[in-house]
């Protein structure tokens, strides 16, 4: 299939899952929650220039069928923005996206649907809003309910599940609806030890299994392990893509680095500190 | 291990997705439509979830579906004939007639306000048609209506003699609310996300239409205010209101004459088709101010 206006190295490919080309969403901070409404109103009456911010910026990824890509970086990178764009939770402002087969929506595994269903209803109420036809949802309801293992707790409200039954359950809705493309959000670290083995083991199939994955993660080892490629994000900017082992590398490399910095820059201060306090005294 | 059949229905699909749509207002409006008949499912689960949640947190649960009615009627009554003295036959069945649909509408209007800010969580996890939303809540809301068809059955046993066959229109009159206030709450619900004042607003616009609209008193009443004497250009525009419409049809079919001395009657077809044009109208234009929004709703939340 070929994207009309398109242009660039993928252009008339096939094959791929994901071709992003330049992606760029941008935040106008002026209708941010983060700030109060009364300096919105203000700066919008007073036409003050909008306070743009580039949450993610020049993203080019394509993705195959079969691929799985581990996203790293640090806080504030951008990673769960690319996945809310990929998604289809928020709109690009600039660059041209092209998703290929069903996406699985869910990305923060812990989240319910509503509080006062049981985990039943909210298997049900979760198929209805990814979009599945409800006869599937039921069909899928006793595979969820054994992985999720969360036993006669299933027909009690969601607000008596501790926060590990409602990553179980949140986890194995997400994965049984077998999208084409799955994206997941720092997963691997739900649940107990025992549930997070057996999530692993589901999340490995789901790749084998000729599925495209997109997974935000700080689990180098993860990364390494079961990702054939990678790409790390800072400040909203790609920084390198490519083999897991040499993407780690480098993260772990600049993270390292970052934190020498944070040292010496504490231990300038604390010096001081220490030199005047003789004085003091 | 289970395997899973893939199963969206739009699965191998490619989506384009690409910078800030240019889509016309027309195609706002299809999509909308389109999202609607396809995500019924969604919608009936979560108006069957808002109803469950109702009954479960009180004592009485349901019962005061049944109760607030009534007592807000019996309020009014006690200010209304013992305080302004004012004397209608019947009168409890008067303003029961309007209240009960007021009821509804406002309830509609105040809990749209919350419906998408309350599922800001689930916005920025998933991607769904946020205008169910509103279309659930307005919906769940027709059940405490029709909760209160009881209470008026029971005080229309006190005045038998206006029991009569046009009761059965209090239907028909009820869907040209349903569809009015949908339109409205499509547009409070998108309205309040950026601009969340407008919970606090509503309460007070709400009681101040409600005093404005033929409720507690009949439309011709106004005939008797210097006010409108003078300037006969607000009576006609007091007859536009919506609410106006809809109270007077109730109460024509339920009380009868707004005098107090004829029996129930046929409600006047013309303005409530009229009505009912005038909120498909509205309802399409709400949605298309909904679906414009829609896109930054996860970036505001």
């Amino acid at each position: 299939m070929t994207v009309p206006g398109f242009q660039g190295p993928w252009a008339g490919s096939s094959d791929h899952a994901i071709l992003a080309q330049d992606i760029g969403v941008q935040y106008d901070l002026r209708f941010s929650r983060k700030k109060p409404v009364r300096e919105s109103m203000a700066s919008v009456i007073l036409r003050k220039p909008p306070e743009r911010f580039w949450a993610l910026r020049h993203l080019s990824v394509r993705l195959s069928q079969g691929e799985s890509l581990g996203v790293i970086g640090p806080n504030g990178a951008g990673k769960s923005t690319m996945l809310q764009v990929l998604a289809g939770i928020l709109q690009p402002s600039e660059g041209r996206l092209e998703v290929r087969g069903a996406v699985s929506g869910l990305l923060t595994l812990g989240a319910g649907f509503d509080e006062e269903l049981s985990g039943r209803e909210n298997i049900l109420l979760g198929g209805a809003f990814l979009g599945l036809e409800d006869r599937v949802t039921r069909s899928l309801m006793p595979g969820i309910i054994e992985f999720a293992d969360i036993g006669q707790f299933i027909d009690t409200p969601l607000k008596t599940y501790s926060s590990g039954m409602r990553a179980r359950l949140g986890f194995s809705i997400a994965t049984a609806v077998d999208p084409d493309i799955l994206l997941l959000d720092e997963v691997l670290a739900t649940g107990d030890a025992t549930f997070r083995e057996k999530s692993k083991g589901r999340v490995i199939e789901l790749v084998r299994s000729a599925k495209a994955v997109v997974l935000v993660t700080h689990d180098m080892n993860w990364v390494e392990e079961y990702c054939n490629r990678a790409l790390l994000l800072e400040k909203g900017e790609v920084i390198m893509e490519g083999a897991p082992s040499e993407v780690v590398a480098l993260h772990l490399e600049r993270t390292a680095q970052a934190k020498a910095e944070r040292e010496a820059a504490a231990r300038a201060a604390g010096l001081g500190e220490a030199a005047l306090a003789p004085r003091a005294r | 291990m289970l395997r899973f059949r893939p199963m969206f229905p739009s699965a191998a699909r490619a989506t384009l997705r690409s910078g800030p749509g240019t889509a016309t207002p027309l195609r706002l409006l299809r999509q909308a439509i389109d999202e609607v008949v396809s995500r019924r499912r969604l919608i009936r689960y979560l108006v069957q979830a808002d109803m469950k949640k109702r009954g479960s947190d009180t004592l009485l649960g349901n019962l005061w579906w049944i109760f607030d009615p009534l007592l807000q009627m019996l309020v009014y009554v006690v200010f209304i004939t013992i305080i302004a003295q004012r004397s209608q036959p019947d009168y409890p069945l008067f303003i029961f007639a309007s209240i009960l649909p007021f009821k509804w509408y406002q309830s509609v209007v105040t809990d749209s306000t919350m419906s998408v800010v309350r599922q800001s969580s689930l916005i920025r996890q998933i991607a769904f048609p946020k205008i169910v939303l509103p279309i659930a809540t307005a919906t769940a809301e027709v059940v405490g209506f029709v909760w209160g068809f009881i209470p008026l059955l029971g005080l229309m046993l006190f005045y038998a003699d206006r029991i009569t066959i046009f009761l059965l229109w209090v239907p028909v009159i009820a869907v040209v609310q349903y569809v009015f206030s949908v339109a409205s709450a499509i547009f409070v619900a998108a309205a309040n996300v950026f601009f969340r004042d407008l919970g606090n607003i509503v309460t007070h616009l709400m009681r101040l239409w409600w005093f404005l609209s033929p409720g507690l008193y009949s439309i011709d009443n106004l005939n008797s205010v210097a006010l409108f004497k003078e300037h006969h250009v607000l009576l006609d525009i007091a007859r536009l209101n919506p609410l106006a419409t809809l109270f007077e049809a109730y109460r024509g079919v339920i009380y009868g004459a707004a005098d107090g001395k004829g029996p129930p009657h046929m409600p006047d077809l013309g303005s409530l088709a009229g009505l009912l044009v005038a909120s498909i109208v509205l309802t399409a234009l709400a949605a298309i101010f909904f679906k414009r929004l829609e896109p930054s709703f996860a970036k505001v939340l």
